[in-house]
Order: structure tokens, then C-alpha cells, then sequence
């Protein structure tokens, strides 16, 4: 595709996030913005046009937040403490899991450098994954409140990060703590990651009978 | 059961929109109308939001047009407004008839 045939057509990423939250009929509301989109081309040319798509884009994907949020409440609120309690369960087993095996497979005597590599990035990488299984269990339990749900439980994890990276700094004037905050956002982000692809697995399910 | 419910601001907009737009009432026309008249700029999430609350309510009945090109193959969503949706419009306007009576909104908010 041509750069000019890509800023002639609404931008696909837009296109892709509303039909991430719209639980249903995101196909109707992408065909009105692509026809109103030809309409702002012809009229007032590209960067305008891309710019008026974006801004009813964020509009629309804020309204559907809300309806969703609204839509299933109580599940939502479930699902996320659901996500913070295996999180709970599962966070103090990961490093003794990890250890274990690396004295399993003996990797201190034989490569220190990969022991070291695992011992460190490696246990991250592994709450990575953790993290990434607490998004997927969230999003299977909030069917099609996903999204809202792996969101709402990313945010916390955020700001609890944030909030104990300044504590922490505060007490200790230790500024590499704030270098944690990359992992922390890094896992608050597999939570969203998860629920992307437990959502974009739901929509392709979903339209498989119209094909037909 | 007889339904004494009123409008919301919003919802009695898009009404008042898809009784002036008649059978060419769909997602573009209904913001562009709503856009155009009140001045305020809304998004489709908002109309569709609220379309689709008006349809639960009984208010309003959607079909799908035919595909069309510049819609990437995509079809329109056209509404119509029922016979409740009428009532329910009606009474609406005739409340804030009722309570706007009177009234001098030029010399308090000009």
C-alpha cells in the first residue's frame, strides 16, 4: 500500500480499537465514521479528516468504556478481585518455584552467567507470565466486560506501583528503584495484553456464523 | 403496562432528529442533523449509545440498508421511531412546554 492510499483510508488502528469495545454493531459505527471520513477528506483534506477520525475514535471508545462498566458491574468488580487474589496466591511462589529450579538443573556451577540471567530477569520474565495468566483468567471471567475488567485491574497495579516506587525512593533516596517501575508497567500491561487477545479471539468467534 | 416515562435530554434530541429525518434516519445523518441544529459537536458513540437505549426502551426499531462502498462494504443502520417513542416524545415536549411557560429566558440568561 502507498503512503497516499494510507492517509486516503481512516487510520486502521482506530478502526481496530472500537472494534475491541464495541460488544456488538462495531461494524455499523465503523461504516458511518468511514463514510463521514470520505466526506471530511473531500472537504477539508487529509491531516483534518485523520485528526476528526481520531477525536470521534477516543469519544466513542470513552462511551462504550462506560457502557460496559455499566452493563455488567457487579461481574466487572468480581473479575477483578478474582485477578487480584490469584495474583496474591501466586506472586510469593514464583521466586522459591524459580530457585528450585535452578538448583534443579544446577546452572550455578556449570553457566553462572545464565544462573545470574535467571536468577534476576529471569524472575521478572516469570511474574511477567504470571501476570499475563491473572489477565486471561480476569478476561475469561468478565466475558464481554474484558476489557473494561483487565483495564481496571492494570490501572490498579499501576498506581500501586507508583505509589510504593515513591515511597520506597522517599525513604531510601534509592532513585534505581524507579528503574522497578518499567517491570511494574510492563506486567500491568500483560494484564491489558491478555485481555486484548481474549477479546479479539471472542469477536473473531462471533462473527464466524455471518460469513457462513 | 402503560409507560409514563420521560426523555432524557439527549435521547429526546435524537428523537426530535429521527422524526425530522424520517426513513433516511441512520448513524451519519442523525449526528449531522444533531450537529448541525443544536450547534454542539457529538460523537457516534454517543447517538449509537443512546439509539440502542431507546430501542430497549421500545422507543425506536433498527433495520440494516444494503452494503456500501465508501462504508468499506458496510451496512447502514436505519431507525425509525414507534408509536411509544411518539408518546413518549410528545409528553417529554410538553413538560418542558409546561415548565418553560412563563418563562423569560432572555432578559435572565442573554
Amino acid at each position: 500500500m502507498t503512503s497516499q492510499s494510507r492517509v486516503d483510508h481512516p487510520p486502521r488502528i482506530a478502526d481496530w480499537l472500537l472494534s475491541l469495545f464495541a460488544l456488538t454493531g462495531s461494524d455499523t459505527i465503523i461504516g458511518d465514521l468511514h463514510e463521514e471520513f470520505s466526506l471530511q477528506l473531500s472537504k477539508s483534506g487529509s491531516a483534518t479528516a485523520r485528526r476528526w477520525y481520531w477525536r470521534q475514535t477516543l469519544k466513542t471508545v470513552a462511551h462504550l468504556v462506560r457502557i460496559s462498566a455499566r452493563t455488567h458491574p457487579w461481574l466487572t468488580a468480581f473479575a477483578v478481585l478474582a485477578g487480584f487474589l490469584l495474583r496474591r496466591i501466586l506472586a510469593p511462589l514464583i521466586d522459591p518455584a524459580m530457585f528450585a529450579l535452578l538448583e534443579r538443573i544446577q546452572l550455578f556451577d556449570r553457566h553462572f552467567d545464565a544462573y545470574r540471567f535467571l536468577a534476576s530477569t529471569g524472575i521478572d520474565l516469570a511474574h511477567l507470565v504470571a501476570f499475563l495468566m491473572v489477565g486471561f483468567v480476569v478476561a475469561f471471567v468478565a466475558t464481554e466486560a474484558e476489557i473494561v475488567a483487565t483495564t481496571i485491574l492494570a490501572m490498579i497495579y499501576a498506581a500501586m506501583a507508583i505509589f510504593a516506587s515513591a515511597y520506597v525512593v522517599s525513604k531510601t533516596v534509592d532513585t534505581a528503584m524507579l528503574w522497578r517501575l518499567t517491570w511494574y508497567f510492563a506486567d500491568s500491561c500483560a494484564i491489558v495484553v491478555a485481555g486484548v487477545m481474549v477479546r479479539s479471539q471472542r469477536i473473531t468467534h462471533m462473527s464466524r456464523p455471518s460469513n457462513t | 403496562m402503560a409507560d409514563r416515562g420521560y426523555l432524557g435530554e439527549f435521547e429526546h434530541i435524537i428523537l426530535l432528529a429521527l422524526l425530522r429525518l424520517e426513513d433516511r434516519a441512520y448513524g451519519v445523518t442523525v449526528r449531522q442533523e444533531i450537529e448541525q441544529r443544536t450547534r454542539r459537536e457529538v460523537s457516534i458513540g454517543a447517538v449509537y449509545a443512546t439509539l440502542d437505549r431507546l430501542e430497549a426502551k421500545g422507543y425506536v426499531t433498527s433495520y440494516l440498508g444494503d452494503p456500501t462502498p465508501e462504508r468499506g462494504g458496510r451496512s447502514k443502520r436505519f431507525f425509525r421511531v414507534t408509536a411509544n417513542g411518539l408518546t413518549a416524545a410528545s409528553r417529554t415536549h410538553r413538560a418542558f412546554q409546561s415548565m418553560a411557560e412563563g418563562l423569560r429566558f432572555t432578559r435572565s440568561f442573554a
